[in-house]
């Protein structure tokens, strides 16, 4: 008995056409707007934690994806201003997530070519999860390869490597940034350790090698330290590496790590290994 | 006078829920209301009176069947202006008071500004509550509530009220009073179509009557058509005569404290079983002749299903 | 006009609701915060105290739409007030578009009472009366429309716990619709891309309503945008509104 009235349907959807099509209109025109200005709005970590109502973890991965979005937007220009707070307010609200962390890194050294904001953020990392080895890892690799500061590379390396489930590599990582801040000693205790340890016949030959790198090094710096006071003695250089020990510069000529002669040329007073360490 | 409200095998069920089980309330309900008279619509709780109400304000949309009111469409704004209806357990509006609420219905019903304020008071005093006019309806109790429910169906001045259990929830004088109105909108010129549960109510005051039961109209006339003016049975109470001598008079039903009940089915036997209580120095207690009753009427058919 | 008096009536309903006073407090108490707010922020400050303001308004105003909204149809229903209503010369799309204007009435009042508000907290601060506040207003006003229609729509068959959380999703879809454009730009072309976009453009878009960033900052808004989004507000709410009536008059009371 109800009316039946084919106009009523006619005109929800003449309407319904009407509403998109105004709707496709309205979204053709750009609206001016600030970027990033909403920024200003961003309270602190535990403020914003209190306020969420038990969806902090919620509301970290909304912050997060905003965030990304946030500094994907080159418009915005003065990104760099809020990148502490943004993360900070992530990371109070859900500590324990790793992803952000290392994207504001990434953020921060690809973005902003600073790669101490980097550290920063796997230090903070770090700090929130004391046991995840990816923080100092990574912290390390950073150290070694766009500072070059093998220090700080060793002892993110050192603590990385001794967290539990950390990738074998931390250590020969680490026995290398060793080398290179020349702590022969450590470098030398490390790879032995290695050496034992090698699960393969490839690891225990890297290892191997670094061994014959580390002795070779130690070794021609002592025969070049020799070789300096034998000129300053003798008023030329030595003929043969036998003068050295000879003259008691030195107690005897070392052999490399294989039980080979180093090869020395007097004309130019150079020490070389036989081989090339990485070819032996 | 034509038929105010007709109606033609309407039929109706409702599917509770999401359950695909239809549940059938009306199955086939037809019965027509002729102008002028008070119409008493019977049934046990339940039968589907309610919907059938429902039905004819255009509430509740028939599965089939037609349903017609001043031979229009229930859903007819027109036919609508010359209706009055009372819903069962009346509720309305909390937050007004009971003129505000009579001035909202005036006006919804179109009645002319100039009118309205003494439309209002003169219904007021009709259903006895000038004195609560200006509370606010939450504190009107049950009864008052029923009384300003029938105020607010005859603002328009309808010439077809509808009443659904307008007896309900009133005292006896209540019932009396409500039951004066409903005369006095007959004496008026008006159509009543009412329903009840209750035989008395409806025997008292309606012209016709239809009885519901589950869905269907089980019997429909004139109230003198059905219900028989015709003598079943006679009963009498007696005292004084031995039962074996009262036996070929009818039915000897109880004996108690020396007192007899007996049930005498033949009219012509009733001058002699007099004579003979006399002729005995026996007493007559009481004598009651039972002609049929819309009770009996009622209680029949529903047995009958 | 028997959609009128309804509609006077509703509006006397709801105003005499409760529930209403509360959420004005709530809101007044907000837009006065915005105050402290003020004095904690560094920087500008008028901009913080009008962004608050215009939050409350929009944020309260659509709790206030919702709220009611969703329960004065389902009200009548539920205490068979109705009945008696259906019974008098009434269409029942007049009922229902009654009803709906009779709360459009109430929200105006409320909306006017929090800008008058909101001008009071402003003209503390700069001593001047910021009436460039008010085409936002509007437009939240026009939202609040739309949002109004949905509540009555959903409580033509509906509870109005149900009713509320659809019309609450309408308003976040409302407001998340941006989400759908990046979905489209990551879509490869295609069916897929295309439904998409359908989608798009049928689904609520309450940021067009959203000019608050503009007025606080003064930026301009691009030509012809009010006109368009008022336009849009009419276009949508019409549509819902006849998809309620639609509902309402096929349905039965029992």
């Amino acid at each position: 008995m109800a009316r039946k009235t084919p106009l009523a349907p006619a005109a929800l959807l003449l309407l319904l056409g009407g509403l998109a099509g105004i709707k496709v209109g309205l979204d053709g025109m750009p609206r001016a707007k600030i970027p990033g200005a909403g920024i200003v709005y961003l309270p602190s970590g535990p403020a914003v934690k209190a306020a969420v109502f038990g969806f902090s973890s919620l509301t970290a991965d909304v912050s997060y994806v905003w965030a990304i979005q946030y500094y994907g937007n080159t418009a915005v220009p003065d990104r760099r201003r809020h990148f502490n707070r943004i993360f900070e307010v992530i990371a109070d609200l859900d500590p324990n997530w790793m992803d952000p962390y290392l994207t504001a890194a990434l953020i921060a050294h690809h973005d902003f070519r600073d790669p101490e904001l980097a550290l920063k953020m796997y230090d903070d990392g770090a700090a929130r999860n004391p046991g995840a080895w990816i923080f100092p890892f990574e912290a390390g690799h950073y150290c070694q390869l766009y500072l070059r500061d093998y220090e700080r590379a060793k002892s993110y390396y050192r603590k990385a490597m001794d967290l539990p489930e950390a990738p074998a590599i931390a250590r020969r990582l680490f026995a290398n940034a060793a080398f290179k801040t020349m702590d022969y000693q450590t470098s030398w205790e490390t790879w032995r350790e290695v050496y034992e340890t090698a699960p393969d016949r490839e690891i225990k030959k890297i290892a191997s090698n670094h061994l014959y790198n580390i002795k070779a090094s130690v070794d021609i710096a002592a025969l070049n330290a020799a070789l300096e006071r034998f000129r300053e003695i003798r008023g030329r250089a030595a003929r043969r590496l036998d003068e050295l020990a000879s003259t008691r510069l030195i107690a005897a000529v070392p052999k490399d790590f294989d039980g080979k002669d180093y090869l020395y040329d007097p004309k130019t007073g150079e020490v070389k290994t036989a081989v090339i360490p990485w070819k032996r | 006078m034509g038929n105010v409200l007709e109606l033609a095998d309407v039929r109706k069920s409702f599917r509770p829920g999401f359950i695909p089980k239809k549940r059938e309330v009306l199955t086939g309900v037809s019965f027509t209301v002729a102008a002028g008279e008070i119409f008493g619509y019977l049934g046990p709780n339940g039968a589907g009176k309610t919907t059938t109400i429902k039905c004819v304000l255009g509430l509740v949309f028939p599965d089939a069947g037609t349903v017609s009111l001043f031979g229009r469409s229930p859903l007819n704004p027109r036919s609508k202006d010359r209706l009055g209806f009372l819903p069962e357990n009346p509720y309305f509006y909390d937050h007004l008071s009971g003129r505000e609420f009579l001035d909202f219905y005036a006006q919804l019903s179109r009645v002319d500004k100039t009118e309205r304020a003494g439309r209002i008071d003169r219904l007021l005093r009709l259903v006895g509550l000038e004195r609560a006019a200006e509370q606010a309806l939450r504190k009107y109790s049950r009864g008052m509530l029923q009384r300003i429910g029938l105020a607010q169906a005859l603002i328009n001045e309808p010439e077809f009220v509808i009443l659904d259990e307008p007896l309900g929830g009133l005292d006896p004088l209540g019932r009396k009073e409500i039951r004066d109105i409903i005369l006095g909108l007959r004496a008026a010129g008006r159509t009543v179509l009412f329903t009840s549960h209750i035989l008395q109510d409806i025997e008292m005051i309606c012209d016709r009557v239809a009885i519901i039961v589950g869905g269907r109209i089980l019997s429909q006339g004139r109230l003198s058509d059905l219900v028989s003016e015709k003598i079943l049975f006679t009963e009498i109470t007696l005292a004084g005569v031995d039962d074996a001598s009262l036996a070929d008079f009818g039915d000897r039903l109880q004996t108690r404290e020396g007192r007899t009940l007996l049930k005498v089915f033949d009219e012509t036997r009733v001058q002699p079983l007099l004579d003979l209580v006399r002729e005995r120095g026996g007493r007559i207690h009481a004598l009651v002749p039972r002609t049929q009753t819309l009770e009996d009427i009622f209680v029949d058919t529903v047995a009958r299903r | 006009m028997t959609i009128l008096v309804i509609a006077r009536h509703t509006f006397k309903e709801a105003v005499r609701d409760r529930i209403l006073y509360l959420l004005l407090f709530f809101s007044s108490l907000s837009i006065i915060l915005a105050r402290v707010l003020a004095v904690l922020t560094v920087g500008d400050r008028v901009k913080v105290v009008k962004d608050v303001c215009l939050a409350s308004i929009a944020f309260f105003g659509a709790l206030m739409a919702i709220l009611i909204g969703t329960g004065l149809v389902y009200k009548e229903i539920e205490k068979r007030t109705i009945f008696t209503l259906i019974s008098k010369p009434l269409r029942r799309s007049e009922f229902l578009l009654g009803k709906y204007l009779g709360l459009v009435l109430t929200l105006a009042a409320m909306v006017a009472a929090m800008t008058v508000i909101s001008l009071a907290v402003v003209f503390l601060h700069t001593f001047t009366l910021e009436i460039q506040m008010l085409p936002a207003v509007f437009f939240i006003f026009l939202e609040l429309m739309l949002l109004t229609a949905v509540a009555v729509l959903f409580s033509c068959f509906s509870t109005p716990i149900l009713s509320s959380l659809f019309a609450l999703s309408f308003y976040l879809i409302g407001h998340f619709s941006w989400g759908l454009d990046t979905l489209i730009r990551k879509t490869p072309p295609g069916i897929g891309r295309t439904l998409l976009r359908v989608l798009d453009a049928i689904l609520p878009d309450l940021e067009n309503f959203n000019i608050k960033t503009e007025v606080v900052q003064n930026l301009p808004l691009p030509s012809g945008f009010g006109l368009g989004a008022a336009g849009y507000a009419v276009v949508y709410t019409a549509f819902v509104l006849l998809l309620a009536v639609l509902i309402f008059r096929r349905r039965d009371f029992v």
